[in-house]
């Protein structure tokens, strides 16, 4: 069992970057790679960003590969805090 | 005071800004007419008054908001090519950016409100424009409506928001709003339900597929609630109930509500339904009852359906209507009476009591006083009876008076000005007549405000007052009730009607007929001078069900008009439905009343066989009904017998009788319901000896013979 | 991060006053006196919310939002159209263009809070 691979959200987690984000996640998981996602950077977050994020974890559970989220920032905090979604 | 000196740079830009927009203003109206179809001018023009307007209002200078919208909308009109550029129309105009000019100049010097000499200057020139306004250029206050006075109280409610997919494309992030509903009042719980996601494969990244269900505690108002999702409503499917554990709450309002005819008028008030959910359960409504051709679903369930409220709360306000209904139904059998009446009633009855002990006294000496005993219980049996049947009696204002708001409404609909005038509210009549002259009276009044007051260009044409007048009146006259309704309207048309009844097979061609004998045509079956059928008196009853009502009461109708003046009608009825004068006959034992109001006269019926059950009155063929046969009285005829001839809707009958009576005053006691099927018979009085006598309806009793008459002859019996 | 919006508007004193209370509301403000002006603004930095008129010189607003949703970066950039009652077809053109929400004109200050926070919270 390898480390799961470390993926980073920057700054833009919204509508405008959903699709190059969905993208990248299902890419990586592709691969096999149990995902750590940080989030550590991300300053905006929308509907669309916590659906992708939720997706992400839905396709690796399919794919029976862990998905964590890591560090989660102010705004990721807010949000979740908002739809009182636990990742 | 940083904000205060922004605010008052901002003012100072919107003086220099509005220096400039007037100015366009002129010289582009100057421009126009030189050249009245300069497009980019006439856009140019537009464009400054819509721009003055719109910084108008950001200040607040409802004044100038008011006074750039009128010459906005002149302006709009000239933009869509409705309205042409004249000379007249410039010249109304330059004033007005005179005084937009000096409003601005007030302002430059802090003045931030008209002076009395300004508005009256403004006012004025807004008249002037009144002739280029199409249609109500008058502003449109934008104010929102003032809340209710009452301490708004916190209140929980169930958001389930389903968005459109295409809201996040938009634009419109779902946790925004989220983010105002905490701002409202306090989010307590949030579910986000995620069900809806596709797998990762099929997933639009940018499509919502996320739903969200909010407990909202806030002392806002649904509507405030309902606009927060103003921008999004048209994709989306959002509904906005009380929470389950506010239910008994809003019961409880309800039940405390004053009664309302309208269900949806409760639920509004109580605040668990907002208008614009109400306007759009009405609007589904109509469009499934069209649809289906059936008819409409009870509001309230498509409330529910629509899951806009619970079942628990549109049962509570159901409860809170069907109470009004049965407090009104009750009203008719229960009735308000003067205290005094009664008192008078108990003291006469008190008084009878004392008199009919007196005539029961063993010892009295002298037959005279025992005499004048008995005569002192009648008259007081008499009065008794008077007393008792003046309780019934109630005064015809309050039914007037309801006419009031049809008025209103029926003149808001049709857009005419008339003012109701009620003379002779006290007159008393029988309460039970009151109630039912009511429908008649409403037709009567509809009709004249619908067909006989003209509308107010009309009316001006005429040289009459703009605002028409109609009138009420009640008043008694030989024992009778006489009631009113007059308006100052166009009258009635003697040639239309008579064309129309010759038309409709009324009256033959060439018939010679008086005015009056023409006017009355109007009450006769399948009469009906509208050409166009309007909303109000087109539904198919006509003055001919007016005058059947009337006649059941055994009253009378008739019209009084004159061509351009007005129209009379006047209905005339009996004091009270419970006392008529009778004509009292007898048939072997039995005894019969005709109403005497229905008898013409009386003559002896001719010896010998008579063909057809007809008889020659003066040259006349009079045909007659024996009421031993048709009431299947035993015994033989009497060898002399007699003829009551009676007259119902101008035709003559004679009823053969054995003996006639006389005439009495008979109080009406109604049939039972065993008897309420039987025809020709309108009730049954008691008489002096304590025997009973049936009281005949002529009209059905005529109406019965002569079906019979016609089937007989037209199925020869061999 | 305080969010950003765009206000476009011909008007100087209507963008003065807009952009006072939305800054005392805590947003940025940038400023567009027109369509085309407006356009130039709109450099690839993050806009949160653009509020438009809709009749202005070079460029109308519609025409505005429409060349604005061209952009990648603005595609999907809520957009409030400052409207007139009388106006009912240009809100429809307004909303084909891609700006589904509306302020109705003449607004004062707090009706345009009042819509922004909707939208965007600073």
């Amino acid at each position: 069992m390898t480390a799961p691979r470390r993926f980073v959200v920057d700054e833009e987690l919204t509508i405008v970057t959903a699709a190059d984000h969905r993208e990248r996640l299902l890419a990586s998981l592709g691969d096999g790679n149990a995902l750590r996602i940080d989030l550590s950077g991300v300053g905006d977050v929308d509907t669309a960003g916590l659906q992708v994020l939720v997706m992400a974890r839905a396709e690796g559970f399919r794919l029976g590969l862990p998905v964590e989220f890591a560090e989660p920032s102010a705004a990721v905090t807010e949000a979740l805090a908002l739809t009182r979604l636990e990742l | 005071m940083a904000l205060d000196d922004d605010m008052r740079e901002a003012l100072d830009m919107f003086v220099t800004e509005a220096r400039d927009l007037v100015q366009g203003l002129e010289e582009g109206l100057l421009e126009l007419e030189d050249q009245p179809s300069g497009g980019e001018t006439v856009n140019a023009v537009f464009r400054a008054a819509h721009t003055l307007k719109g910084s108008s209002g950001l200040f607040g200078l409802q004044h100038l908001v008011a006074f750039t919208h009128v010459v906005e909308t002149v302006l709009g009109s000239v933009r869509e090519g409705t309205l042409d550029v004249t000379p007249g129309l410039v010249s109304a105009l330059l004033p007005c950016t005179d005084h937009i000019s000096a409003m601005i100049e007030g302002l430059a010097r802090g003045q931030l409100e008209p002076d009395a000499a300004q508005a009256a200057d403004g006012a004025r020139l807004l008249s002037g424009l009144e002739p280029y306004l199409m249609d109500g250029g008058a502003m449109t206050p934008t104010a929102s409506a003032p809340g209710t006075d009452a301490e708004p109280q916190e209140r929980a409610w169930r958001l389930e928001l389903h968005f459109g997919e295409d809201c996040l494309r938009n634009g419109m992030d779902p946790l925004s709003f989220l983010r105002y509903l905490s701002t409202l009042g306090t989010v307590t719980d949030v579910v986000t339900v995620t069900d809806r996601l596709p797998d990762a494969a099929d997933m639009d990244p940018e499509s919502c597929y996320f739903s969200f269900e909010v407990d909202l505690v806030t002392a806002a108002p649904k509507s405030e609630i309902e606009a927060v999702f103003d921008f999004v409503r048209d994709d989306s499917d959002i509904r906005i109930t009380p929470a389950d554990s506010q239910l008994d709450t809003y019961v409880r309002a309800i039940r405390a509500m004053p009664e309302n005819d309208r269900i949806g008028d409760v639920l509004v008030t109580s605040g668990a339904v907002t208008e614009l959910e109400m306007a759009e359960a009405l609007r589904i409504q109509q469009e499934r009852a069209v649809r289906e051709g059936t008819q409409p679903v009870p509001i309230g369930e498509i409330l529910i359906e629509q899951g806009i409220v619970q079942r628990a709360i549109v049962d509570a306000a159901l409860n809170r209507q069907r109470r009004t209904s049965e407090t009104r139904s009750q009203d008719t059998r229960t009735i308000r009476i003067d205290a005094a009446r009664l008192d008078k009633l108990i003291d006469l009855v008190g008084e009878l009591v004392i008199a009919q002990s007196s005539t029961g006294m063993p010892n009295s000496s002298a037959t005279d006083t025992s005499a004048e005993a008995q005569s002192e219980v009648m008259r007081l049996v008499d009065e008794v009876r008077h007393s008792a049947l003046s309780l019934r009696m109630v005064p015809i204002g309050t039914t007037l008076r309801r006419f009031e708001r049809v008025v209103r409404d029926v003149c808001m609909e049709l857009g005419k000005e008339v003012s109701l005038v009620i003379t002779g509210g006290d007159a008393e009549m029988d309460k039970a007549l009151v109630e039912r002259i009511s429908d008649p009276l409403l037709h009567l009044v509809r009709n004249s405000l619908d067909h006989g007051i003209e509308p107010a260009g009309e009316r001006r044409k005429h040289g009459k007052a703009q605002q028409g007048t109609l009138r009420l009146n009640a008043y008694h006259d030989a024992g009778n009730i006489v009631i009113e309704v007059a308006d100052d309207g166009r009258g009635l048309d003697r040639d239309r009607i008579l064309a129309k009844a010759v038309e409709r097979e009324l009256v033959a061609p060439g018939t010679a007929l008086t005015d009056s004998e023409i006017y009355n045509l109007i009450f006769e079956p399948g009469f009906s001078t509208a050409e166009t059928v309007s909303n109000l008196s087109g539904r198919g009853v006509g003055m001919d069900v007016v005058k059947r009502n009337v006649t059941a009461l055994r009253g009378s109708i008739e019209v009084e008009t004159t061509r351009g003046i007005g129209t009379t009608i006047r209905i005339r009825l009996p004091l009270t439905l419970a006392i008529i004068d009778g004509f009292l006959v007898g048939v072997g034992s039995s005894s019969f009343i005709v109403p005497l109001d229905r008898v013409t006269e009386c003559v002896e019926l001719p010896p010998g066989p008579l063909v057809r059950d007809c008889m020659n009155l003066r040259g006349e063929v009079l045909p007659f009904i024996r009421l031993r046969q048709i009431f299947g009285i035993p015994g033989h005829a009497a060898r002399r017998q007699n003829v009551v001839i009676v007259e119902q809707s101008g035709q003559r009958t004679g009823l053969v009788v054995d003996s006639l009576l006389g005439e009495l005053q008979t109080v009406i006691k109604p049939l039972g319901i065993l008897f309420s099927r039987v025809k020709c018979i309108s009730g049954s009085t008691i008489l002096g000896n304590g025997e009973i006598a049936l009281i005949l309806d002529v009209g059905s009793l005529i109406a019965d013979h002569s079906d019979r008459e016609l089937l007989r002859q037209a199925v020869p019996v061999g | 991060m305080a969010k950003t919006i765009l206000i476009v508007d011909d008007s100087a004193s209507v963008r003065q006053v807009v952009s006072i209370a939305l800054k005392g509301a805590g947003y940025e403000v940038i400023t567009g006196t027109d369509g085309k002006d407006a356009l130039t603004k709109l450099n690839g930095q993050r806009i949160h919310l653009i509020i438009s008129d809709v009749n202005m010189p070079n460029m109308d607003g519609i025409t505005f939002v429409a060349e604005a949703k061209k952009l990648p970066a603005y595609k999907f950039t809520p957009v409030i159209m400052l409207t007139t009652e009388s106006q009912e077809d240009k809100k429809r053109q307004a909303q084909a263009a891609g700006a589904k929400a509306w302020v109705t004109k003449p607004f004062q200050p707090e009706q345009m809070l009042g819509a922004v926070a909707k939208l965007v919270q600073p």
